[in-house]
């Protein structure tokens, strides 16, 4: 924004010492359509006339044609075109490629960088990609493995659990089966001293013991092997 | 009766484009070149400073590009093809100056075309003439150029006593002749044009009963204001490209 | 100086004054008849041939430019003409 405005205070202020340059002139010629008399051509011309010269009257009041071409603008123009053409020449054609040289150069530059940008971008999602599908099966192994751990763990309780169960059960009937042999064996004993105690008790009222004895064990023998 | 009706004040064309002399002879028109110089070299100073600007910003950056590019594509390449590059800067110079010392005609308190006047043009139809002759002779050799530029293909040989003055009149002086009043007549005739309607506008103001139709010649003055901005790029145009021409004629010449 | 405004007086009242100025009418006008034909032939033509190819209509409008200038020329010569006859 500055630069812009520095560059129309610039060419404001050469137009308009350009118009103070030629304002002398400029003014000169709008005051009033040129008279012929007001000329210094023409004045001499009347001069002239009036002495008799061969000239007449028209010759004085022609005005200079629009068509001569005036030296003084020809080399003011001539000068101009020179000097613009050797800077277009020397400085502006050239600044103008190297613009568009440098512009094309950051645009390839630029396309260039964002091709390897999205080569590398491409190559690291590959990676990912890869390293996220190496996760999954590692997850999955994972998994595998605690869910094998799990079950050989679970079996390995419910195989100790049915052992104990086991355990205990036969320890259970074994110590069952001992108390029944216990309490058989006592009740064998107690009932052949109780039987032989009422027995002897009987017999003492009339038999002899012995005799009895054998009756009631061969009768408790009998009993037993029927139970 | 005449007097109350309408006063028009066209002045004579002497006091429209003959201006007086300064210092150094410096005057209006010479003023005007010195900044159809001056404006071109500003352009291309500011338009080319940021250097690697990615989009082209700025009216001046605009300018000095698409100037260079127009003349390049639209000039060179449809004329010359690649060969012509070298004249790049000539023929940017020109479009540029020519441009700028035209378009002073609708620009206000100037109002001028320096080009209205007769001494421009014809210096730079000269330098346009000498340049393609130059390159002809370089190109082609001195015998082969004059040959090849009056002696059109497929001629039977009775005809060329008749052809050979009109080819050698039209190709060494209508060409820079026709060049030079081309640019010349169409900026004087713009110029008398948009004056003869101001003055008229002028008139018709001043007069108490006309007042009513000055619109009229006020909407023509300011429509033919903007012809001429067309007049004056077209101008440029039509020079430059005339130059290409002529110089690409002398380049390749057609066998 | 009295002597002299009569014969500006004269001069200005000189009959065949504005012959230059018909001379100058009649010279422009004559030349324009030709090249506003040739003109509008260019335009015209160049106009049907963009909008038969309305593809190549940017060689052609170059074309046409091109064609209006030399066409045009015939008629500046005659307006320059117009200023260089003198009375």
């Amino acid at each position: 924004m500055r630069k812009r405005i520095h560059a129309l205070v610039a060419v404001l202020g050469i137009t308009f010492v350009l118009g103070l340059l030629a304002a002398p002139a400029n003014a000169a010629e709008t005051i009033e359509p040129a008279k012929p008399l007001s000329t210094e051509a023409a004045k001499q011309c009347f001069e002239k006339l009036a002495k008799g010269g061969d000239v007449t009257a028209d010759d004085c009041q022609k005005a200079p044609s629009p068509l001569l071409p005036a030296k003084n603008e020809i080399l003011w123009g001539t000068a101009s075109f020179l000097v613009l053409l050797i800077a277009v020449w020397k400085f502006g054609v050239p600044a103008v490629k190297n613009m568009e040289k440098a512009r094309e150069d950051r645009i390839r530059n630029d396309l260039e960088s964002a091709e390897k940008a999205k080569a590398e971008a491409e190559a690291e999602k590959a990676q990912y990609l890869a390293q996220i599908a190496g996760a999954k099966d590692e997850a999955g192994r994972l998994i595998e493995e605690a869910r094998q751990a799990a079950e050989t763990v679970r079996a390995d309780l419910v195989a100790r659990a049915e052992q104990e169960a086991n355990d205990i059960r036969a320890r259970a009937q074994a110590d069952i089966a001992n108390q029944t042999n216990q309490a058989m064996a006592q009740l064998r004993t107690d009932v052949a001293s109780l039987s032989i105690d009422l027995a002897g008790r009987i017999v003492e009222r009339n038999l002899d013991s012995d005799t009895n004895r054998q009756l009631v064990d061969s009768f408790i023998d009998q009993v037993a092997r029927s139970n | 009766m005449n007097a109350l009706l309408l006063a028009v004040d066209v002045p004579p064309i002497s006091n429209v484009t003959i201006w007086g002399a300064g210092p150094l002879g410096f005057n209006k028109t010479a003023a005007i070149y010195v900044f159809a110089a001056l404006a071109t070299m500003l352009v291309f100073v500011l338009g080319t400073r940021r250097k690697d600007a990615l989009v082209p910003a700025g009216l001046l950056q605009n300018t000095a590009e698409s100037g260079v590019g127009f003349v390049r594509n639209q000039i060179i390449m449809q004329t010359m093809g690649t060969d012509g590059l070298q004249y790049l800067p000539y023929l940017t110079a020109l479009f540029f100056f020519i441009f700028f010392s035209s378009i002073t005609e609708i620009i206000p308190f100037v109002q001028f075309p320096a080009n209205a006047r007769f001494g421009m043009p014809l210096v730079l139809a000269l330098v346009t003439w000498v340049i393609y002759n130059v390159v002809g002779v370089a190109k082609q050799g001195p015998l082969h150029y004059l040959k090849n530029s009056l002696i059109p293909p497929g001629v039977p040989k009775p005809i060329l006593i008749l052809v050979i003055p009109i080819e050698f009149v039209s190709t060494f002086i209508v060409r820079p002749f026709s060049l030079m009043v081309r640019l010349f007549a169409n900026m004087l005739a713009g110029h008398l044009i948009l004056v003869t309607f101001a003055a008229l506008s002028a008139g018709l103001w001043a007069a108490k009963v006309t007042v009513v139709i000055m619109p009229f010649s006020f909407g023509l003055l300011v429509a033919m204001t903007g012809f001429e901005i067309l007049v004056a790029f077209l101008q440029a145009f039509i020079f430059t490209i005339l130059t290409a021409v002529y110089i690409d004629s002398s380049m390749h010449p057609s066998h | 100086m009295a002597l002299l405004h009569l014969l500006l007086a004269q001069a200005a009242a000189d009959p065949t004054k504005g012959l230059t100025a018909i001379g100058r009418g009649i010279v422009y006008g004559g030349a324009a008849i030709g090249p506003g034909i040739g003109i509008g032939l260019v335009v015209g033509n160049a106009i049907t041939a963009m909008a038969r190819q309305p593809e190549s209509a940017g060689t052609v409008r170059t074309t046409m430019f091109l064609g209006i200038a030399f066409t045009e020329a015939l008629a500046l010569f005659g307006f320059v003409l117009a200023f260089i006859i003198s009375g």
